[in-house]
């Protein structure tokens, strides 16, 4: 897609649909490389699956492996979770299933929102190995996206192809030289955009309040340390080097000042509050309509 | 290049404006309700409309007059979600378009409501059609779950 006769191979994948942009079609066993790499993903990690090892750990406690991709993504959720005061955490997912974002996604709340257990009375997630004292439900939502999209990277880079763009519906990952124009999307009307962001070998991922609501009220960004939905910010966005770092700072927006996030990691913000208003770090400067 | 999905959708209902409205009605099951055609003067169809039917622009199949709704499905990271369409059909054309989420929130609209009013001297949107851009970054997943919602209207309004 970013250049003029760049080939797309589209597919679905963990419940979302997917587009990989390169400037030759992918041969046939790069992409039945890259589904399977999917299927592993969500064999792994998936709430929806009675086979998954997360729903295995939703029924018992014990020591748990996990594929490779685990010992990135646990430091990264260990770090969100001490700066957002416990507020980001993969506990979460016990207070959702009250709320009825459930498997069965009955969508009607079961009771007051839980609030998740801390995470060194239940949890601990040691590299690839995770280990819990009680059932827990383990959702890795807010960067599971961008974890599998930085995967996908992987698997091309291994084929030796360096030039493509990933688009896993809305979170993108850029690499070689190429620059690709992106639109920000508008939180309430999908078909405008609010600013216009160039991205080249680098991640850019959002994450919205009012997508995905149900309910009196609840929205599907809770607040780890009290179970309650978080209302302030209705859009953000973040650049960073890895689809994991962009995705998961998206969501830490939601509860942290961007300004405060850019103190302990490398990366551009942009959020905008249900006022329309927005703040925003000096990269997106000049990149929103106004 | 292949258009996007996102694009495919917009392109398909040219000429609306996709509001995001948050209509306030519950969860239904998939009924159509067609009402009185309003005299709404939205309708810009040069046809007169006779009898109640007439054609919708560029597929040359005839449509009754009415307000239709339709729930359609789509699968996001976290399950199968319902994403519920009004369409108003008047002489032939789409007059109004009302995108639902079920169930209905009113925090949503609250949200929506102020974000609508404080925009304008802020933040504005821009058609992303007139743009010239290769991608969209955001978080809407309900493309697919329109235009289910859109066949199946059009296949109740015949």
């Amino acid at each position: 897609m970013p250049g003029e006769d760049w080939e797309d191979f589209g597919f679905e994948g963990i419940g979302t649909q997917w587009e990989i942009s390169t400037p030759f079609p992918l041969a046939q066993s790069v992409r039945a490389r890259l589904l399977n790499r999917v299927e592993e993903f969500d064999a792994a990690w998936s709430r929806f699956r009675a086979d998954s090892r997360v729903s295995i750990m939703a029924r018992e406690p014990g020591r748990f492996g996990f594929p490779d991709e685990a010992g990135r993504l646990g430091p990264l959720y260990r770090t969100l979770y001490g700066l957002t005061d416990g507020a980001m955490t993969p506990l979460i997912g016990a207070s959702l299933e009250r709320l009825g974002y459930d498997a069965g996604y009955s969508l009607k709340p079961s009771g007051s929102p839980l609030p998740a257990p801390p995470w060194d009375e239940v949890l601990k997630w040691d590299g690839t190995i995770i280990t819990t004292t009680l059932p827990v439900v383990l959702d890795i939502g807010a960067a599971g996206k961008g974890l599998l999209v930085d995967l996908l990277a992987d698997e091309l880079e291994a084929e030796g192809i360096d030039s493509f763009v990933i688009d896993g519906s809305g979170d993108l990952l850029a690499r070689g030289p190429q620059s690709t124009q992106v639109a920000l999307e508008h939180p309430y009307n999908p078909g405008q955009a609010i600013g216009i962001v160039p991205l080249a070998g680098r991640a850019l991922c959002a994450s919205a309040s009012n997508r995905r609501a149900w309910g009196d009220g609840w929205h599907h960004v809770l607040d780890g340390t009290t179970g309650q939905p978080v209302r302030t910010a209705v859009a953000t966005w973040a650049l960073a080097d890895t689809a994991m770092l962009a995705d998961a700072l998206a969501t830490a927006l939601f509860f942290v000042p961007g300004a405060r996030l850019e103190q302990a990691f490398d990366f551009s913000w942009l959020t905008v509050f249900s006022d329309g208003s927005a703040a925003h770090s000096a990269e997106f400067e000049g990149t929103l309509f106004t | 290049m292949r258009p996007s999905v996102r694009k495919s959708v917009f392109a398909g209902i040219a000429g609306l404006s996709l509001a995001g409205t948050v209509a306030g009605c519950a969860p239904s099951a998939t009924e159509s309700t067609p009402a009185a055609p309003a005299g709404s003067a939205a309708a810009t169809s040069a046809a007169t409309p006779s009898a109640g039917s007439s054609s919708l622009a560029g597929s040359g199949a005839t449509y009754k007059d009415g307000t239709y709704s339709a729930d359609g499905n789509y699968v996001s990271p976290n399950g199968t979600e319902t994403v519920g369409v009004q369409l108003t059909l008047a002489g032939g054309t789409v007059t109004a378009v009302d995108i639902t989420q079920h169930p209905s929130n009113p925090n949503t609209r609250k949200f929506q409501g102020e974000f609508a009013g404080g925009i304008a001297s802020q933040i504005v949107g821009k058609n992303i059609d007139e743009l010239n851009v290769s991608k969209v970054a955001g978080s809407s997943l309900t493309s697919g779950g329109f235009n289910q919602a859109v066949e199946q209207i059009k296949s109740e309004a015949q």
